[in-house]
């Protein structure tokens, strides 16, 4: 059943609030984990160093000898591991890993990694989808085509795309190349069948009308096939582009590590874990926007899926009454509703009546 | 308790009628079936859907296919749009045999099949792009058919904007829009409400007598065949095939009224007759369900 839109919102902001709450609980609540003790004094221990980070165990074990001996004790306080930052820290390198400058002069800045990643991903998309999309069209379309292919493209897929890496380097060198390839293997053969099997779901009503209406051939393809399914292949592309993102971490680790997958890399080995995670939550970021950029976008492409058009056509009343010149209005439960309500599914009989073609 | 009513023969024909049906004999044949047959499955073992179906429909007649479901009635008119093929027999458009598809056929189907992506103009327009006419004549050319079907006011609505008749009558606007021969229609009414379904009954009928179409229009509700038709073709199921060509004798204009006609109720009783004709076998026991009695004694409805 679906919900009321403000319900579906406050669900929507909840879904997000409630696995940052336990972030927070657990970041912030000391006896919730912690399991460490950051030593602010090491006393007289032989073994403490200012700043260190001591399981609470060992810590409790060395201050009781401290004090069995006479000696005097270390303090400090509990924390998270190193690799579990707090959800401000993370908040504040998500802009201070923008601003902080790489350590090498030779490394790339944190927007120069996203753009390469951003570009990778956007090469590898469109060679795939060059020949993916045409290709899967054309197997959704005709038996001989997907005969022809689709027995190879389902055997390729299950080929998984890292194991090309190598293959990559040796072919395409270390830049860029072997990047984009392994993104298009990963995405290619999945293309092909996802849109040739989204093909294949069009209404075969749809394509039997058009052929009583004299369409055939190519021209089938292009006034029917193609629109029928356009808004759904739209989707699976949607969907593909997601599956890219994946690869894209894969494919950058081969030859030359690039993009974001080298800004991680580089800032887990300096122990800037605050940067890693908030350099993932831009991934995450840039898919999600994409994907409802994408979407907004194909309510702009395809209007016919617009459940709700501001347009009214409802005429009114008075008009209704004066085209209806022969037959009266049906009477009974059966409102002239607002031009508002147009959009229903059902429109009320009494439109239907005042649009009454011809006369007797 | 009122004893049953004492129907004329459907058979008997008023001399209007009668005059009516020698002046439509005169016109030339439009769509001629001959020894059409349609089975499935490899030879020997083959199901029969219907065999031996021959007729002859002539230049703007309606004329109704009525039938048992499983009957291959709308199988037939399939293979007469081209969408299906025959296994033997041949079925002549103006004395071609067809083939295939095409635009001379024009067909209207129970779910509509508006293109979605479309407005209800360019649904319109679609037969005419395919025949390649002008952008501009094809646009003319659909708002004269909206103007005519009533839904000018609607001409840049989608069709997921429009109720269930008013999608049938953009349907039968685009199929008109390639001047078929001969309009084929697919139980067109039957997804409908009772109401709407009768007023797109008067608006097929006004359309008819204005425009030079010929209409072969499958249903299973005999009123409908009834009311709309010329000549009814009765078809049946073991053996699968044609029962009967009832020629109307339900004078023309039709109106509501003449549902209580005894002429109007003759011909719908025949048809009752055919369609639940009890035929060797089980019916009888399929017919009664082994519901156990669940009242008590004394506590009947009927």
């Amino acid at each position: 059943m679906e919900l009321p839109a403000n319900r579906r919102l406050q669900l929507t902001i909840l879904s997000f609030i409630l696995p940052l709450a336990l972030w927070a609980a657990v970041s912030y609540v000391p006896f919730l984990w912690h399991p460490l003790v950051h030593i602010t004094d090491p006393g007289e221990s032989e073994f403490f160093v200012e700043g260190m980070d001591i399981p609470r165990a060992d810590f409790q074990k060395q201050n009781a000898d401290l004090i069995a001996a006479g000696s005097k004790p270390a303090a400090g306080y509990r924390v998270n591991p190193v690799y579990f930052p707090a959800p401000h820290k993370v908040a504040a390198a998500f802009y201070t890993a923008f601003t902080t400058p790489p350590r090498l002069p030779n490394e790339p800045w944190l927007h120069e990694s996203l753009g390469h990643s951003i570009r990778t991903i956007f090469f590898g998309f469109l060679f795939s989808s060059l020949i993916g999309l045409p290709l899967g069209i054309l197997c959704g379309t005709y038996r001989f085509f997907s005969r022809l292919t689709e027995p190879f493209v389902e055997f390729f897929r299950y080929l998984p795309a890292p194991a090309f890496g190598a293959l990559c380097v040796a072919i395409l060198g270390i830049d860029d190349g072997p990047k984009i390839a392994i993104i298009v293997i990963g995405t290619f053969f999945q293309q092909v069948l996802v849109i040739s099997n989204t093909v294949r779901k069009v209404d075969p009503a749809l394509i039997e009308a058009s052929q009583t209406l004299g369409a055939s051939g190519w021209r089938l393809v292009r006034r029917v096939v193609i629109p029928a399914a356009i808004t759904d292949i739209y989707t699976d592309m949607r969907i593909l582009l997601g599956w890219a993102w994946t690869y894209l971490i894969v494919a950058e680790v081969v030859g030359t590590m690039s993009g974001i997958t080298f800004f991680i890399n580089q800032q887990a080995r300096y122990r800037n874990f605050d940067n890693v995670y908030a350099a993932i939550g831009m991934i995450g970021i840039i898919g999600l926007t994409t994907d409802m950029a994408l979407a907004w976008f194909g309510t702009i492409l395809f209007p016919w899926k617009r459940k709700i058009r501001r347009k009214s056509h409802a005429v009114p009343v008075t008009m209704t009454a004066k085209q209806n010149r022969g037959e009266p209005l049906p009477e009974g439960p059966f409102p002239v509703r607002a031009p508002d309500s147009f959009t229903s599914l059902e429109p009320p009989v009494a439109r239907d009546a005042s649009a009454r073609p011809l006369e007797t | 308790m009122l004893s049953p009513l004492e129907l004329p023969d459907y058979r008997l024909h008023s001399p209007e009628v009668a005059a009516r049906f020698a002046r439509i004999r005169e016109r030339p044949v439009v769509l001629s079936v001959r020894n059409l047959k349609k089975s499935f499955g490899p030879p020997g073992q083959e199901h029969v859907v219907f065999d031996n179906v021959s007729l002859d429909i002539r230049r703007r007649e309606f004329i109704s296919i009525i039938g048992p479901s499983g009957c291959g009635k709308s199988t037939f008119i399939r293979i007469a749009a081209g969408l299906d093929e025959a296994t033997s027999g041949e079925i002549l458009l103006d004395g071609k045999a067809i083939s295939g598809p095409g635009p001379d056929r024009g067909m209207v189907f129970q779910g509509y099949t508006l293109f979605p992506w479309r407005t209800v103009k360019q649904n319109v327009m679609f037969g005419l792009e395919m025949r390649g006419k002008s952008a501009n004549t094809a646009e003319s050319t659909a708002r004269e058919w909206l103007e005519m079907v009533g839904l000018s006011r609607f001409e840049d609505s989608y069709p997921h904007e429009l109720s269930g008749g008013m999608k049938q009558r953009v349907a039968i606007a685009r199929a008109l829009a390639n001047e078929p021969r001969i309009l084929i229609m697919d139980e067109p009414f039957g997804a409908l409400d009772a109401l709407t379904r009768c007023k797109m009954q008067s608006y097929l009928l006004q359309i008819w007598k204005k425009v030079d179409v010929t209409i072969l229009f499958i249903t299973h509700d005999l009123d409908e065949a009834t009311y709309l038709s010329d000549r009814i073709l009765v078809m049946g199921v073991n053996p699968g095939g044609v029962r009967e060509f009832i020629e109307s004798p339900v004078p023309r204009p039709r109106t509501n009224e003449q549902f209580l006609l005894p002429e109007f109720l003759s011909v719908k009783h025949r048809l009752d007759e055919l369609i639940h004709a009890p035929t060797a076998g089980t019916e009888d026991e399929e017919d009664r369900l082994p519901v156990i009695k669940l009242t008590a004694a004394g506590d009947e409805v009927e």
